[in-house]
């Protein structure tokens, strides 16, 4: 194959594949599981679905939330789903059997996001209540309250090794801590602070990919009902990569739109180097890694596409769009002899 | 491993126990190669494998034939398998991942030590050290062994006997243990014998190749090397412990010393052998307490071989001293009044576990202080007042000479965002081998029967209520107020009990913690322990409402206290 070259120059387009029409409401989280096979959506509907990636037939419907959701997490063997959810909870799924095996309760307010360590024995969370927690995922038991900011906690994540959690806040901050003493260990913060909705480290966990909001009306913070509680206002956008062990603000990535919510963005690494996000122009866009060009935006989506995420081998892209769509799509790149035909 | 953030100025040697772990009565301790689980060998045959990063029980290895009290663990190297030797002479193989039972086998005499073959990822070998003979190397395929000399002199045809003086007169061999242990890459055993010398010795044609008389002469206990192989430490009966450097390289040391041990044959054989025995260690640092002259326990290097920990071998007491390789005394850390009986470093970081002859494992770590600069990184922390002098453009409304300068960055710069460095401290690791660093983690169930439970709890608090406490009577009135209500939620109420617990764990410090559940099922028995306070902090959870225990031992507990 010598796709990578073709993309050096003009990269091939993204085209839609599949759209996925379960959800009731908003999907606010998309993810493929580590080996690509399945991928699960969450939604304010209060349900998670998992799909084949191989003929997008719907597996498994998970439910036992009483809030929307906002963020899911698979463990590393993909056995396992972790869900963050309005009703305070943390809950653990066990796929196979279609249940939820563990609920993970301490939060008091809306828990944000979760992610599953790569070794898997840990989950951390963060919330409304401003804090991070790390759960031991065999026992339930909070580890960990990590007095993490001053504001709602928008995402977490973990390095590649599990070394470290980032998390960042509506208050501007990213920080970085040891996972497993808890301490923190870096703060990253620009000469403005912008609230900070989401956060992500590089595969490498040499560098952060964050996503800045500026100007935030605070008081749209208290949201209605599950499902919609992504709703904030802002002006200026930006999406950034740091260098977080020199503190440097590295790339800026812009063009697309994110005034209220807080849309993950991913890096796509298997067919050249891209940054993908979503944006609130019903759009996926997608850069450049190094030159932070836009290199594609992805129409189809009739709501703003608050949930991206990519194909962990394969060149295939998920989105997730809110409560005027509600659909799942995914998007792929087609080999030669499909754009031939 | 997060080495590029840390700071440096934060010391590398424990100071304060940082939580204990307990589960039965554990013996003999071992971290894996990365540090990320901790085996230790119990008093009931079994061997429990923690995962240091949570703390938490990760497997249980256990088996109707290993009943007795385990002497020592060993990992292999990638911590695929795991090696434990017990007081019924055994040694038993463990496959870690599925827990299952690869090789057991008897041998004549109790094992004290038992070392893995350190070469080899799925390793056959190993070198045990018995309580009252020579040392032997096992093949635990086929459990044939190969005595090792315990003497310099009459090893000529490689099948040692032990020197004449040192048997009883009945015949057997002498009661004094041997210690023994493989270099870094197994090609060389180290051997202190009862003489106070130590022996090198090819693991694979089992001759000595050298001999180092210890100053003082006296019976070595214990015979250690640092992770990196290039010191080795011996404790002796003369209450000293001895740091040697290792003059021989790391890799293809058996080659070299073959070659020294072959050249010139002018000398009598021990003679030459205490010749090329200068030429593989020299003695560094002698370490002893000149005023108590205390016996020393299982000493050892800190992972990067800075330091050197050895505990007080003394009756009631749970003391360890660190010294750094200069030879200076830096710590005296002193635990509960309970005697060690087994200590190891962790491999990475300045983190040591000790057993005590109680059973309990405590983990003793740097006493951390917050690093403010951390949280806000444009504060600097000084360590004393400074008088601070303003720079000339300081309250200047425009300083722009810096701003400009800070904000050229360029963003058109190469970022690499896969390349993940080597880690320098696994600099051996063979990357084609995979490493068992994790065992996977499945989640134990929510207690599904809530009605059940329920009804189990309501009882225990019904009967507590005729005992007319307080307390009970509150507890009983919450109980009764929630019943109802937990049935047609029945989702919340399946999970909220367990969380229950599990936060007032958290909240009570971390020092228990770790523990949550042992800890609920142990109360149950023994509410007098001194991990009572634990019961009572949560209390107040139980009493706000949300927490109907799931075993109800909370409340029986805090009945128990009521008792009281």
């Amino acid at each position: 194959m010598d796709a990578a070259a073709i993309v050096a120059t003009a990269p091939q387009p993204y085209v839609l594949q599949e759209t996925l029409t379960s959800h009731n409401r908003a999907v606010s989280a998309v993810k493929f599981s580590p080996d690509g096979s399945l991928l699960a959506s969450a939604s304010g509907d209060k349900i998670l679905r998992v799909w084949s990636t191989a003929d997008f037939s719907l597996l498994t419907e998970l439910s036992g939330h009483e809030e929307g959701i906002s963020d899911l997490s698979f463990s590393s063997d993909g056995r396992y789903l972790c869900s963050a959810s309005d009703d305070l909870t943390v809950r653990i799924w066990d796929l196979a059997a279609a249940t939820a095996v563990k609920t993970l309760s301490g939060h008091s307010n809306y828990v944000f996001c979760c992610a599953y360590n790569p070794q898997s024995n840990m989950i951390a969370s963060g919330s409304f209540d401003e804090t991070v927690r790390v759960w031991e995922v065999k026992s339930g038991k909070c580890l960990r309250v990590l007095p993490a900011h001053s504001e709602p906690v928008t995402a977490v994540d973990f390095n590649y090794n599990g070394s470290l959690i980032v998390s960042s806040s509506y208050d501007g901050l990213c920080r970085i801590w040891d996972s497993a003493t808890g301490h923190c260990m870096k703060t990253l913060i620009d000469d403005e602070s912008p609230p900070v909705s989401f956060v992500k480290f590089s595969p490498n966990g040499n560098f952060v990919l964050a996503a800045t909001l500026d100007n935030t009306l605070v008081k749209l913070l208290a949201r209605a009902s599950g499902g919609d509680l992504r709703l904030r206002t802002c002006t200026k956008v930006g999406l950034g990569l740091w260098h977080f062990s020199a503190g440097k603000f590295l790339k800026t990535y812009t063009g697309h739109a994110n005034s209220r919510f807080c849309i993950p963005a991913t890096f796509s690494v298997t067919n050249g180097k891209y940054i993908v996000s979503g944006s609130e122009d019903n759009c996926v866009y997608l850069w450049d890694l190094q030159t932070r060009k836009i290199v594609q935006k992805l129409e189809g989506h009739t709501d703003g596409v608050i949930a991206v995420s990519c194909h962990p081998s394969e060149n295939m892209i998920a989105s997730g769009a809110l409560g005027n769509d509600k659909t799942v799509k995914v998007w792929v790149q087609r080999t030669e002899e499909q754009m031939e035909d | 491993m997060n080495a590029p953030i840390i700071d440096p100025l934060q010391g590398d040697f424990p100071e304060v126990i940082e939580e204990f772990l307990q589960h039965g009565n554990m013996k003999c301790i071992a971290f894996n190669r990365r540090g990320t689980l901790l085996a230790a060998g119990c008093a009931n045959g079994s061997c429990v494998i923690w995962d240091f990063e949570t703390r938490g029980v990760a497997k249980e290895l256990r088996d109707k034939a290993c009943v007795a009290p385990i002497t020592s663990v060993c990992w292999s190297k990638y911590g695929h398998y795991l090696l434990a030797s017990a007081t019924d002479k055994s040694l038993t193989l463990w496959n870690v991942m599925n827990g299952e039972k690869i090789t057991h086998i008897t041998l004549q005499q109790t094992t004290l030590h038992a070392r893995l073959h350190p070469g080899s990822c799925t390793p056959s070998l190993c070198l045990a050290c018995p309580l009252s003979s020579a040392p032997i190397l096992v093949d635990l395929n086929n459990g044939s062994s190969t005595v090792l000399p315990v003497s310099g002199t009459d090893n000529t045809n490689g099948n040692a006997v032990s020197h004449p003086r040192n048997k009883f007169s009945d015949g057997s061999l002498p009661f004094t243990p041997t210690a023994a242990t493989f270099d870094k890459h197994g090609d060389l055993i180290y051997l202190g014998n009862s003489k106070g010398e130590i022996l090198i010795v090819d693991s694979k044609n089992i001759r000595v190749n050298a001999l180092i008389p210890i100053p003082g002469g006296s019976v070595v206990k214990d015979i250690v090397f640092s992770r990196n192989g290039q010191y080795l430490l011996t404790n002796s009966n003369d209450r000293v412990i001895r740091v040697y450097e290792n003059l021989l390289p790391t890799k293809g040391a058996a080659k070299e010393l073959e070659i020294m041990s072959d050249t010139d044959d002018k000398f009598p054989r021990i003679e030459k052998l205490k010749e090329v025995g200068t030429k593989c260690l020299r003695l560094s640092r002698e370490f002893q307490d000149a005023v108590t002259k205390i016996q020393w326990k299982a000493p050892c290097f800190s992972g990067d071989g800075e330091w050197v920990i050895g505990a007080s071998a003394s009756k009631g007491e749970h003391k360890l001293y660190i010294w750094d390789r200069a030879g200076h005394l830096v710590k005296i850390l002193e635990g509960p009044k309970e005697a060690l009986i087994d200590l190891a470093w962790h491999p990475l970081r300045p983190l040591v576990v000790s057993v005590s002859v109680a059973g309990l494992v405590y983990i003793w770590a740097k006493d951390y202080t917050e690093n403010w600069s951390a949280f806000a990184p444009d504060f600097k922390e000084l360590e004393e007042n400074e008088e601070y002098v303003e720079r000339e453009d300081e309250f200047d409304l425009m300083p722009e000479s810096e701003k400009v300068k800070e904000l050229v960055i360029n963003q058109d710069e190469e970022v690499d965002i896969l390349t993940v460095e080597k880690d320098s401290a696994f600099s051996d690791s063979d990357a084609s081998q995979e490493e068992l660093c994790f065992l996977p983690a499945v989640p134990l169930p929510d207690v599904p029967e809530q009605q059940d439970k329920c009804l189990g709890s309501s009882l225990k608090l019904g009967d507590s209520n005729h005992t007319g406490s307080p307390f009970s009577v509150e507890a009983a009135q919450n109980g009764q107020a929630i019943l109802p209500a937990s049935s047609p939620l029945e989702v919340v109420g399946n999970s909220t009990p367990e969380e229950a617990v599990g936060t007032a764990g958290m909240k009570r410090k971390r020092k228990p913690s770790a523990k949550g559940m042992e800890l609920q099922a142990e109360k149950g028995r023994k509410p007098q322990t001194k991990n009572k306070p634990s019961g009572k902090l949560s209390k107040p959870k139980s009493r706000s409402g949300d927490g109907i225990d799931t075993n109800g031992s909370v409340h029986e507990d805090d009945v128990t206290d009521e008792y009281l």
